[in-house]
């Protein structure tokens, strides 16, 4: 099971002090609406936490990781592509406006995940002692990203991991069962705001995540990650040492990234199943929010 | 109509960077209702089968209420609001509309009947929002930015279903209630409404005053006599400023008169979109 039951997640409800400052800054530096579950996850190791995003944040605003993303992406459309349709019928009783929001909420997962595994990839690589390839380029050189949440990235509006309507709590059951998983992620939780398309997508992407095709798709979607991760263009001071020196336990916390790690695959390509009810894999290839470069002040500004 | 069954037959329009969810049911002259904090359009699901025989029947969640945008980034005041109103009009084609609105809907309406006159051709308001009425007391802590942080999704939604029985007359069963506040029962959904709260401002209703007198439209004035919210006495100044208004009470209601007393509410309603004289022992 991938469990991450002995560590309590932070909520962005519940964070104060450092953890709130960093949920703030990832959500301006990933450009993202919410903190999803392994920030969550990772923000129980309250040392280590602020160290690691302040070790990995300047990595995160480059091009080079965003390009990174995209390839992940785009890899996990076209395999997915290859895998059978979820043609969710519950798509058609969506109304106009549910099915405006449920796009939207796709795009958002779409979009994000493959910049958490690539993030994730990052921080493992550096917890295992080894640093991306070209890292220890000056700064100068690297292209940065725009800051910030995209106007119309849709907000990461979840219902409760422990829902009270009887259906979506045995749909989660289900799903953290299937998936060993002791969590259920953010992206069901949202998906479970359409608890009838939920359902109904489950049911049919339920098999499909059973399979061997799927399980290679995943691991392929895996190693391409450690390998995006490796062409980063700094390196990451993170190490195990400097883990312990925080007063953490520098050994769950790399047990707990390699499961992310392993987990996020297949976030990605349910994520793109659904995504090509609606849409078709030449657009889901393409970022939906491109980034800009970073506009940079003219004399002596911060970066 | 249960609230998701409402919800489904929202239809969306996007408004630039942001997009509101609305009903869009019935035939005729366009009739525009307007929620109040902390509702969404499914307030008016009582009224709507009965307007929508006789009229086109519009409800929009504001933005940042219902299923409309609720991202934490835009200003949800009613000026905002009513501005929104306008480029919403033009975007689903529609010149001119009656505005049946409802507590800050209906400061969001006022706003619309003094500051963009040409769209409105009937105005009738439900215990609103005027003059220094408001905000209320409960909704200003509400909205005060630390909210957030002292009161989870769950918490905050046991609070307001607290505070909204204050607004009927008659207990109203929990289904109601949770129906009225499931855009909120979600972290984000606390949030917006967090913010929708801290939206609200007596300037945005007191800088209209001296616009009140220069309504054209016809203009009735609902009022549940018991409201604990929104005081009657608001509802007679309002009457004496708008001219040729009417005044009507409702009795046995509180803030939440359409829920309160549905069939008369409508009845007036219906009567008023017509142009017919609206009968009652309690006009004002």
């Amino acid at each position: 099971m991938l469990g991450f039951g002995k560590q309590k997640q932070v909520t962005e409800y519940d964070a104060d002090g450092e953890c709130e400052r960093v949920y703030h800054e990832i959500k301006q530096s990933l450009r993202v609406t919410g903190i999803n579950l392994n920030f969550r996850t990772w923000a129980g190791y309250e040392k280590f936490f602020p160290a690691m995003w302040d070790a990995m944040r300047p990595l995160a605003e480059t091009r080079a990781f965003e390009t990174a993303a995209d390839s992940v992406r785009a890899e996990a459309v076209r395999a997915a592509d290859k895998l059978p349709r979820l043609e969710n019928q519950a798509r058609a009783a969506l109304g106009e406006s549910q099915a405006y929001q449920l796009r939207a909420a796709l795009d958002l997962y779409h979009y994000i995940n493959p910049k958490l595994l690539v993030f994730t990839s990052a921080v493992k690589l550096a917890l295992d002692g080894a640093q991306p390839e070209r890292g220890g380029k000056a700064s100068a050189d690297v292209e940065l990203v725009e800051r910030g949440v995209p106007a119309r990235m849709y907000p990461m509006e979840m219902v409760s991991s422990e829902p009270e309507e009887e259906r979506i709590k045995e749909l989660f059951e289900d799903i953290k069962q299937t998936l060993s998983l002791s969590s259920i992620n953010s992206d069901y939780r949202t998906l479970a705001l359409w608890p009838d398309y939920l359902g109904a997508g489950w049911e049919k992407l339920k098999p499909i995540v059973q399979g061997d095709e799927y399980k290679r798709t995943s691991d392929n979607l895996r190693e391409t990650a450690r390998k995006l991760a490796h062409t980063l263009p700094f390196p990451v001071p993170l190490s195990r040492e400097r883990v312990e020196e925080l007063g953490e336990d520098a050994g769950e916390i790399a047990k707990t990234t390699e499961k992310f790690e392993r987990l996020l695959p297949s976030l990605i390509i349910n994520i793109a199943l659904f995504s090509l009810d609606w849409k078709t894999p030449e657009t889901l290839v393409q970022s939906p929010f491109p980034a800009t470069p970073r506009r940079m002040a003219v004399q002596g500004g911060a970066r | 109509m249960n609230w998701r069954e409402f919800q489904s037959m929202q239809r969306v329009a996007e408004l630039g960077d942001r997009f509101i969810s609305y009903l869009d049911e019935g035939t005729g002259e366009p009739v525009i209702l307007l929620h109040g904090i902390p509702a969404w359009g499914y307030l008016w699901h009582a009224l709507t089968p009965a307007l929508a025989k006789q009229n086109r029947v519009l409800a929009p969640d504001l933005l940042g209420f219902g299923y409309s945008d609720k991202s934490d980034c835009f200003d949800r005041s009613i000026a905002r609001q009513a501005e929104m109103i306008d480029a919403w009009m033009d975007k689903i084609g529609i010149k001119r509309a009656h505005i049946v609105a409802h507590d800050i809907g209906g400061g969001v309406a006022l706003r619309l009947a003094t500051l963009f006159p040409h769209r409105v051709m009937r105005l009738c308001v439900m215990n609103t929002v005027c003059y220094d009425s408001w905000p209320i007391e409960a909704m200003l802590q509400f909205g005060h930015p630390e909210t957030r942080r002292k009161l989870s999704a769950a918490s905050a939604i046991t609070m307001l279903k607290g505070a909204l029985k204050q607004g009927f007359a008659k207990s109203p069963d929990d289904e109601l209630l949770d129906s009225l506040l499931a855009p909120y029962t979600t972290e984000v959904g606390k949030l917006s409404l967090i913010r929708n709260a801290a939206a609200l401002n007596t300037n945005l209703t007191t800088e209209i005053t001296a616009l009140l007198p220069k309504i054209e439209a016809p203009t009735l004035i609902l009022w549940g006599e018991d409201d604990l919210f929104q005081l009657v006495k608001y509802g007679e100044r309002l009457a004496r400023d708008v001219p040729g208004a009417q005044l009507v009470r409702v009795k046995e209601a509180r803030h939440f008169l359409m829920l309160d007393q549905p069939d008369e509410v409508a009845e007036h309603v219906s009567a008023f979109l017509k142009g017919e004289q609206v009968e009652t022992a309690h006009a004002g």
